[in-house]
């Protein structure tokens, strides 16, 4: 049986984004996390087109690749963080986590080997274009797209209470 | 939905209040009567519900039972507003944008009561969530508070992301986010929503720090601005728990579902009650006290997340009501000392009556004593875990760890009444604080004697 075309390029796509997220955890040196994460996200968007969700995928090339990427590197860089100021961990505070963390892989594969999932068919080819999914974000998920904007009015008054500087009192 | 738009404008109208009024004291006044529209307009929708429930666009289900909810977290933070509204200024400059930030707490706070989408339940999270990491830090003086801020938003991002991840599964699952259409449980169980449920589960109970996601809360409410902690600890861990209660009876209910989770919950319930308690003993601190009697508290509110069942309904409502009162109560008092060990209250009933008794009740109230509300509170949501069956063994220890919180609650009551000290008060404490002190324990004694005036209206 061989595989088709698409099979094989998201083979691909998973095994380069699973390789580059353990790169993002494992890296020493901050720089080269932040390059193996742009090529996550990459390989994320990939797996979006794959789906048919093309706006979604270039959303997520521009914001998070672009944009929170740059912002990091800057973070970076003005912090000048290289692995020696890297603090030290307590080990027993790694076997527990490395512990806790299997446990739950090992839940959520057992899971995954036995749930039946219906196999996933992608949408028509226009469904990720971007008026489509204005269509869908303003009529059927109108409210929560309205209420998500109190979410961000109080982030936006959080950065301006915290980043403002307090005036001239003891 | 009344509610959800008043409190996100009431916001937005605070925020411009800081532009035009330099007044901090006047602040607070637009705050008080902002909060009263607020509450008068979530009331005015009772009249316009009719067959008990109003859907609207599939994502928000209004009932008698969220309204009763928001009323009882608004009054809650009306009380709060009135004892502590003035320490808003002595935490920093920004006092109108302190206040803005708790009324979006709140519009997260009526999503949490009638949400009807997983969505909906994602956006009410995040919204109680966010304004709380930046009142975390709101002290920029002490290093304590921005170590509070930055702590709590790493672990709540965390686990905010564990919430989502479930809630990816529970679609994969049954293919919508409608609570109602899930049908999770009735049929062959599948892996994947069982998944999702625990992890739901996992990052809910983080949010109403329940043992073992509990570690951030003693760190978190003790670097805070205590005037915050009180509405952290109280009005906000009531609105979690609503969105916890929502979610789990109203979606995981199904016969073979159900069975899964609650097992699960009673062990995290049984940590919480042993952890909470038998910590709080040891604490020498009022502020760190009450934070660990705060997961303590959370304990028996899981009660009523566990029992399916009418009492369960009934008790949440006046356990919030009572331990949201009780502790801000507490807090407003332990606010107005220099010091906040145990030691700070010696002496407190010969230097300030009024405090200590009121105090005294508040106390009391905390550690279920009858005649006060917290007695009722905790009396309903045991009797749904007797009603359930299965879960004896657990109220056998709930009702031995509210023996051990008897302790540490009446440490507060022996340093005021029966230990010699000169407690310094950081100002002078005023008539209209005393009048409100004893308003707010009146209504503790009153929910105490007719718990039913506030479960008639379920």
């Amino acid at each position: 049986m061989g595989m088709s075309l698409q099979q094989i390029v998201f083979g691909v796509l998973s095994i380069i984004s699973i390789i580059s997220a353990l790169g993002v955890i494992l890296s020493k040196n901050p720089v080269t996390s932040v390059l193996c994460l742009i090529v996550t996200f990459f390989t994320i968007a990939g797996h979006y087109i794959m789906l048919n969700a093309q706006f979604l995928a270039v959303v997520h090339i521009i914001v998070y690749a672009g944009a929170i990427m740059v912002l990091f590197l800057f973070v970076i860089m003005l912090m000048n963080l290289n692995a020696e100021i890297e603090p030290q961990k307590r080990s027993w505070l790694k076997y527990a986590g490395a512990i806790s963390g299997g446990a739950l892989l090992l839940v959520l594969l057992a899971a995954l080997r036995e749930a039946s999932v219906s196999s996933l068919q992608p949408g028509a080819v226009e469904i990720g274009l971007i008026s489509n999914l204005g269509k869908t974000l303003f009529s059927t998920y109108v409210l929560p797209f309205e209420v998500s904007s109190i979410l961000f009015l109080s982030a936006m008054v959080g950065a301006v209470v915290i980043g403002k500087k307090e005036g001239h009192e003891s | 939905m009344n509610a959800l738009i008043s409190t996100a404008l009431a916001g937005v109208v605070m925020m411009f209040a800081g532009l035009f009024i330099r007044n901090k004291q006047h602040i607070k006044f637009v705050a008080i009567a902002a909060l009263l529209i607020v509450s008068v307009a979530n009331l005015a929708e009772l009249s316009t519900i009719e067959g008990g429930s109003r859907t609207v666009l599939g994502m928000v289900t209004v009932s008698h039972f969220s309204i009763l909810f928001n009323a009882i977290a608004f009054g809650a933070t009306l009380i709060y507003f009135l004892l502590s509204g003035s320490a808003f200024e002595k935490v920093g400059e920004h006092v109108a944008d302190y206040f803005a930030l708790v009324f979006f707490i709140l519009s997260g706070i009526t999503l949490a009561s009638s949400f009807s989408n997983l969505l909906m339940l994602f956006l009410a999270i995040e919204i109680i969530s966010i304004p709380q990491y930046i009142l975390a830090g709101s002290n920029k003086r002490t290093p304590k508070s921005s170590e509070a801020s930055l702590k709590y938003f790493l672990m709540g991002s965390f686990s905010t992301g564990i919430l989502l991840m479930g809630i990816t599964l529970i679609y994969g699952a049954a293919g919508t986010f409608n609570i109602e259409e899930l049908g999770l449980g009735n049929g062959d169980i599948n892996p994947l929503a069982l998944c999702g449920i625990i992890l739901l589960a996992f990052a809910l109970s983080f949010k109403v720090s329940a043992a073992p996601f509990h570690f951030w809360t003693p760190d978190v409410y003790d670097g805070s601005p205590t005037v915050f902690t009180s509405f952290m600890a109280t009005v906000v861990k009531a609105g979690s728990f609503i969105a916890f209660i929502r979610i789990f009876h109203g979606a995981f209910t199904g016969t073979n579902i159900s069975a899964h989770w609650q097992l699960l919950l009673s062990l995290v319930t049984a940590a919480t009650l042993l952890i909470g308690n038998f910590t709080a003993v040891f604490q020498q601190s009022v502020k760190r006290m009450l934070a660990y009697s705060s997961i303590a508290q959370a304990g028996f509110m899981l009660f009523a997340v566990i029992s399916m069942n009418k009492y369960a309904t009934q008790g949440i409502i006046l356990y919030a009501a009572a331990y949201s009162v009780a502790t801000i109560g507490v807090f407003a008092v332990t606010m107005k000392l220099k010091d906040y060990t145990f030691d700070g209250f010696n002496g407190l009933a010969r230097t300030q009556p009024v405090l200590a008794v009121t105090t005294a009740i508040f106390v009391c109230s905390l550690a279920g004593i009858p005649l006060t509300a917290g007695f009722f509170a905790k009396y309903f949501v045991l009797t749904a875990a007797v009603q359930q069956g299965n879960l004896l063994w657990l109220v056998v220890l709930a009702v031995l760890c509210a023996a051990i919180s008897a302790y540490y609650y009446f440490r507060v009551i022996i340093a005021m009444y029966f230990k010699q000290g000169e407690p310094a008060t950081k100002e002078e404490i005023t008539g209209g604080f005393k009048v409100m002190l004893v308003i707010t324990a009146a209504i503790v004694i009153l929910l105490g004697v007719f718990p039913g005036l506030l479960l008639n209206l379920i």
